[in-house]
């Protein structure tokens, strides 16, 4: 491993030890080897029915009738539900930051259906074959209706939601370029514009969605689910249904990898585990892999333009962003993913940027999260940095020096004021350089090109915020408890949740070294939401930094207990203490060593022995919040040849080079960096989950649906930066890097080899027609004969839909502006329901907000007799100020808050 | 639909039961024989979870009926480790090369290199890494999974590296 | 995914297979390797009444000689094809083809028979059966048929084979000691079916093409032969071949489709290199032999 270098005067890290920084076997491993897990399928409980549903087969319409009889009296089949039959119970479909959805959503369909593979009838029956059999009788007659489908459909399209003016589900930013930042992309020596088209794509975790349910007695409800945490599972489903916390208990030993689509449960899980509350018996449905690439929720379909204005050296002067996403009818984050902007200049000195950033419902299955959804503004950003050095006519290497944050810059603010302290893309570009030649390369790349093979070059370098705690609803700290038990055998019970990353063994290799035991003798427990306590789980590359600091001041408190209770039975001072390998030492008398399980048996059972006021047992318990947030950086390389014939991709070689400060287990951060690479590659050259114009998927196998395989993946090489962080043991998140860093790596490199053809437009996946179309430079990938049926419809630009007009205020027959209002803002973590109380005196205004958080004063004026204008200063998740500009009419108020950097936010709110 | 009464030999443990035709031997091995380490990805041949070893050769047990094993061999993933708990050598190197994470695609990738390394066979790495390209890995990017083939190849001299 | 009801018979003999097979008239799907129909049941894409399993039927597996030809049961799995001294002696070509189909798992269960009678037009033995003019023998409780493999494609899975007939056997031509093999695909990934394909053989004899067998795959709505380059071929001196221009030319034969992996035109362009690259390496090794 790498010497931490770099990190001379940054936080402080735990370092090595004699199992933290080592490549210690995982304790996960023998059991999953040998076919010993427990996955959500392995479970069963006696007298437990089995479900499947009834689909949509169109992606919009009205249900004019759905006819169950037939599959009623199929024998076997138990009962079958639809949402009349479960729509008295509640049964919310929370967004991941458990706010209520701005639509209506259902569990299953209620009256029209949305996107193809819209469950529409659950039905529970003896087996799985024989629900199948019924689900397949169930007849749904439909008025179809043409569904919105892409993007461009979105912007000019019916509203895929009733009662909604348009399909913007969130929009952030402004309309207009702000005028000072227009003139000075107009006035820059190089103005580059570009677009970045990303496919959609299917989270593909190898075990589907899945959900074992039971109720327990009147209001008990055991879950085996497959996600990401169950105390989020438990506490989503809480306030979901309505029913106490405490009686839900949520049960994930060992789960199939996630990667954003099991953060929460979604429609089926919802309506199964509203059918076994019904039906009173165990329900299970296990998700079949159609069903999981049709029905389950995807991710990252969406456009960027980016504009980017450099002076004649390649540094930037200004730049400006349009963002669309497309989140299907139903998503499970209803946003317009402000992260994007937030951070696409972030490691780099970019003086001014400005951005509009929006999020479109269309008749297609719902969005969620994966594995760095803000993503795309590395892709962007790093594949901008090379266009603009090609035109510039500089080394794209040159053109990152030039502009990234270096450590010597920092403490620094970015455009987007987040303060940066200790980022190290620089660096890490650096220590890549030092190992890659790239000079070299520059030779090799020229003799082939001579033979006419092209090779190619990509670089990259990003920051990623992991490890956030503090501003989100669900995104808490960690919570570690621990024990030595009577028998000397160290216990802990972690809020973790491991979906493959391991963290029974990271938690359990910081337990052993703090604590002085071996790795074999601690146990780590985790992945059951009646004990421990609540965390998000793998969510934003957070376990590592924040359970790691638990873990750590845990461990710690346990370990000075050991050592107060020890020299109080030696008569040493407790510096004399001093805990290796299970044995608890006295300094100069080795006589008085005692076992770790001498000095437990003491604790637990002989109170007579211990020290005035000591709390007998041998257990501790930390809950850790961290900084706000952590940042972790990275430049990866990558070498391809292209093969000019054919346009086919092969990759020769990949270096990556990141920074995530105390890595716990080498071999499983290299895991998880290995693992978003490779789905990188996916994205890159194989996946895409792609609709025909009616909006019928044309993936629904992994025939079609292309994961890369071995033979994808070439073998990685990696270096390590281990500069600590603020966090408590110095940790840096590494769970999404890969993904993010990888992508515009791969695009750099094949845009490099075929820099001679001209530019590849970056609209994923590059397929070999993609590819050989800039090859020869005429169109290979359209098809060649017009289709049957002529639907085609022209793209249109994605036209601003029309900005909420509010309506000219009527005249006002009474206005009583004074007292209080509810009101609530649609901000982009879902809405925020306060109350506001208003005085007013003339045109002068005073008054405060109130919310849960606690309450705040201001002072403003009154225009127009109506017109409310008041500015508030936050300080979380960044000091920004937010311009209130509402509007009283009889007991109704609306308007828009504009919030910083973060755009407008719509208000809307009635009088108490 | 008609039903049959088979029989097999489940790692070493004879077992029968009665089966519908259109129970895949996958279902059987998980839901009748209780061997829950036959993982079921997709259902149609492409991930390899469900690999098992009948009559000595790897198959995807999603693409064969119960019925179809009737009088067979059949090992899972449960039957390699030795009774004291010894792991099987491809157990072995895969605990020792990281080659998993979450663990669902692991006993599929585990009985492809069981059987392809078994007895006397002597697999070239390439022999091992192209018969891998049957196995679908979503959290590894397959790094540990080609160092444990690595190590479990014959080299030119015939010996395992 | 779980497939619709259906019953199962194992049959041992072909009379009797033969003879389940029309008793069901037309509600009956025969189970080879299943590892094509199998997906397709668990889709619930294909809903037989009854699977006749015909992995029982010992006279269908194996490789013989006959006069002038090499028999294939169609029950010889294809991990015994890659295997086979007889094949790899015989018709190097196909092994070379069986190798690129499926993966290593699929291979063990999948059958040189299914994947001819299947025929999807990408895949790889049913343009190898159509390149080296193999003949599909067919038997029902009426009799036994012959078929020539260039007569027994129709379209995407779809063949001359009636609803109450079997195959019982694949016969291909000899071919002299020290012919040329030819193959090339064009997949995404290892397994992937081809993009474009090119499969076939040739004789040369005294620096001259003498005899001529190809078939391209994934080129259209079935496997097509490639007419125009084999008669291009026969006849010419190695000194004069223009591969280039019979490259050019044999695409002329092929009707590629769209799809979202690829447009025809990317397949007519890419098949045409593909073809002329195959057959350049193709002759180069020839002559080293």
């Amino acid at each position: 491993m790498t010497a931490p270098e770099m990190g001379t005067g940054m936080g402080t890290g735990i370092g090595t030890g004699r199992y933290i920084g080592q490549r210690v076997r995982r304790k996960e491993d023998p059991r999953l080897l040998t076919g010993r897990g427990q996955f959500v399928d392995d479970i069963s409980l006696p007298g437990m029915l089995h479900c499947a549903f009834t689909r949509s087969q169109i992606a919009r319409g009205k249900i004019l009738a759905i006819k169950t009889d037939v599959a009623r009296d199929v024998p076997g089949v138990h009962a079958i539900y639809t949402q009349q039959d479960i729509a008295h119970y509640k049964a919310d479909l929370l967004s991941f930051f458990l706010a209520a959805p701005d639509v209506e959503m259902t569990p299953l369909a209620n009256g029209r259906v949305a996107y193809v593979g819209e469950p529409i009838a659950l039905i529970i029956a003896d087996n799985r074959h024989i629900a199948e059999d019924a689900a397949s009788l169930v007849e749904v007659d439909y008025a179809d209706e043409d569904p919105v489908v892409t993007l461009a459909d979105a912007a000019r399209g019916l509203p895929v939601h009733p009662g909604t003016d348009n399909n913007i589900a969130a929009q952030m930013g402004e309309e207009e370029i702000d005028e000072e930042l227009a003139a000075k992309l107009k006035s820059a020596p190089h103005l580059i514009t570009h677009k970045v088209v990303h496919q959609r794509i299917s989270q593909s975790p190898m075990e589907t969605r899945g959900v074992v349910v039971t109720r327990d007695g009147t209001e008990e409800l055991t879950l085996y689910i497959t996600c990401q945490s169950p105390h989020l599972v438990a506490r989503w489903l809480s306030l979901s249904l309505g029913l106490p916390e405490t009686a839900i208990r949520v049960i994930a030993k060992d789960v199939g990898g996630g990667f954003g689509l099991k953060n929460h449960p979604w429609k089926e899980e919802l309506a199964v585990i509203v059918a076994a509350l019904k039906f009173g018996r165990p329900l299970k449905w296990i998700e079949d892999r159609y069903e999981n690439l049709v029905g389950a929720n995807q991710a990252r379909e969406q456009e960027m333009t980016l504009q980017v204005a450099f002076d004649n050296d390649g540094k930037l002067i200004a730049s400006h962003g349009d963002y669309s996403v497309n989140i299907g009818a139903c998503p499970q984050l209803p946003e317009c993913n402000i992260a994007v902007h937030m951070f696409v200049w972030a490691a780099y000195k970019m003086p001014a940027y400005g951005f509009l950033t929006r999020g479109w419902y269309t008749n297609t299955v719902g969005y969620a999260a994966y594995r760095g959804p803000w993503a795309m503004e590395t892709l962007i950003r790093e594949t901008v940095l090379d266009i603009a050095a090609r035109r510039i006519g500089i080394d794209p290497i040159e053109i990152r020096r030039r502009n990234l944050v270096t450590l010597k810059d920092q403490p620094t603010m970015t455009c987007m004021e987040i303060p940066l302290e200790d980022i190290t893309p620089a660096e890490c570009l650096e220590k890549l350089l030092a190992h890659f030649d790239v000079a070299a390369f520059r030779k090799q790349q020229e003799a082939a090109r001579k033979e006419g093979r092209y090779l190619g070059l990509g670089v990259a370098a990003y920051i990623e915020p992991t490890g956030a705690a503090g501003s989100i609803a669900t995104m808490t700290g960690e919570l570690a408890q621990v024990q030595i038990e009577p028998t000397g055998k160290v216990t802990a019970i972690m809020s973790t949740h491991s979906q493959g990353h391991g963290t029974a063994t990271t938690m359990a290799q910081i337990f052993a070294d703090r604590l002085g035991v071996r790795y074999e003798d601690v146990t780590v427990f985790e992945g059951d939401s009646s004990r421990g306590g609540f965390s998000p789980g793998a969510a934003g590359s957070r376990q590592g930094v924040i359970a790691g600091g638990a873990a750590i001041m845990a461990g710690d408190l346990l370990a000075a207990k050991v050592k107060q209770l020890a020299a109080h039975l030696a008569e040493a001072s407790v510096d004399a203490i001093r805990i290796e390998d299970g044995m608890v030492h006295v300094e100069g008398s080795p006589e008085k060593s005692r076992t770790l399980r001498q000095i437990a048996e003491i604790a637990y059972g002989e109170p007579d022995r211990l020290p005035p006021g000591f709390e007998p047992g041998l257990e501790a318990k930390y809950r850790y919040q961290p900084p706000p947030m952590t940042f972790a950086s990275a430049a990866n390389a990558c070498v391809v040849e292209v093969d000019t014939d054919t346009g086919f991709v092969k990759i020769l070689r990949w270096i990556s080079s990141e920074d995530c400060g105390t890595p716990i287990n080498p071999s499983v951060v290299e895991g998880q960096i290995a693992g978003g690479l490779a789905q990188a590659i996916g994205m890159v050259l194989l996946e895409e989950m792609s609709f025909d114009d009616r909006g019928n998927p044309l993936a629904a196998t992994y025939k079609d649906y292309m994961l890369p395989l071995i033979s994808d993946v070439p073998t990685f090489e990696f270096l390590h930066a281990n500069t600590p962080s603020k966090s408590v043991g110095g940790m840096r998140g590494v769970g999404e890097g890969g993904a993010i860093i990888g992508t515009p790596t791969l695009v750099n490199a094949i845009a490099d080899a075929l820099a001679p053809f001209g530019e590849v437009p970056v609209d994923l996946p590059l397929t070999p027609a993609k590819l050989l179309s800039v090859i020869e430079g005429r169109d290979l990938v359209s098809p060649t004969v017009a289709p049957e049926a002529p639907v085609v419809v022209a793209v249109a630009p994605l036209v601003s839909a029309a900005p909420v007009v509010q309506a000219a205020p009527a005249p006002a027959n009474e206005i009583l502006i004074d007292g209080d209002w509810k009101m609530v803002l649609s901000t982009p973590v879902g809405p925020q329901e306060m109350t506001g109380h208003f005085e007013t005196d003339g045109t002068a205004l005073s008054g405060y907000l109130a919310a849960a958080e606690g309450q705040q004063a201001f002072t403003g004026v009154v225009e127009n007799g109506n017109n409310l204008l008041f500015d508030l200063k936050v300080e979380k998740p960044l000091k920004i100020t937010l311009k209130y500009n509402l509007t009283v009419e009889g007991n109704r108020i609306s308007g828009k808050c504009k919030m910083g950097i973060f755009g407008s936010a719509k208000l809307t709110g009635h009088k108490l | 639909m008609s039903k049959h009464h088979i029989e097999m030999t489940i790692n070493g443990r004879r077992h029968s039961g009665d089966v519908e035709a259109r129970v895949s031997l996958s279902d059987f091995l998980r839901d009748d024989a209780g061997y829950t380490g036959v993982h079921v990805g997709c259902e149609h041949g492409v991930c390899g979870a469900c690999t098992v070893i009948v009559d000595g050769k790897a198959v995807r047990s999603c693409l064969m009926l119960a019925v179809q094993a009737e009088g067979a061999q059949v090992t899972t993933v449960e039957g390699l480790a030795a009774s004291d708990g010894t792991l099987h050598p491809v157990q072995q190197v895969l605990l020792e090369e990281h080659g998993l994470q979450c663990g669902f695609c692991t006993p599929g990738f585990v009985m492809t290199l069981a059987a392809l390394t078994d007895g006397d066979a002597k697999p070239s790495e390439q022999q091992l890494v192209s018969a891998l390209s049957g196995n679908v890995c979503r959290c590894t990017g397959y790094q540990g999974i080609r160092r444990a083939a690595k190590r479990l190849a014959c080299n030119e001299a015939g010996e395992n590296s | 995914m779980k497939p619709a009801p259906f019953d199962y018979v194992a049959p041992t003999t072909i009379e009797e297979a033969c003879a389940v097979i029309a008793e069901a008239g037309g509600g009956a799907t025969v189970m080879a390797g299943g590892q094509t129909l199998m997906p397709l049941l668990n889709l619930r894409m294909s809903q037989p009444f009854i699977i006749v399993d015909i992995n029982k039927i010992a006279e269908l597996k194996g490789v013989s000689r006959g006069a002038g030809v090499t028999r294939i049961g169609p029950m010889l799995r294809q991990c015994d094809a890659i295997t086979s001294e007889a094949l790899a002696r015989d018709l190097p070509v196909l092994v070379q083809a069986v190798r690129h189909i499926g993966h290593h798992q699929t291979r063990n269960r999948g059958t040189v028979g299914g994947s001819i009678a299947l025929g999807e037009p990408a895949a790889e033995l049913p343009a190898t059966a159509v390149a080296l003019n193999a003949t599909i023998e067919v038997r029902s409780t009426a009799g036994t048929r012959k078929i020539p493999a260039s007569e027994f494609y129709l379209g995407p899975y779809m063949n001359t084979l009636q609803p109450d007939e079997l195959i019982t056997g694949i016969t291909f031509p000899d071919w002299p000691k020290g012919h040329i093999p030819l193959f090339r695909e064009l997949a995404q990934r290892p397994g992937d079916f081809a993009l474009v394909g090119i499969v076939g053989a040739l004789v040369v004899e005294a620096g001259k093409i003498t005899r001529a067998g190809i078939a391209w795959f994934g080129m259209g709505p079935t496997p097509i032969k490639a007419k125009t380059a084999e008669q291009m071929l026969v006849g010419q001196s190695l000194d004069t071949l223009d591969i280039q221009a019979v490259a050019e030319s044999a695409i002329a034969d092929t009707a590629p489709f769209d799809d979202q992996h690829a447009s025809a035109e990317y397949r007519r362009t890419v098949g045409k290199r593909i073809f002329a690259s195959a057959l350049r390496e193709a002759l180069k090794t020839g002559e080293v032999a």
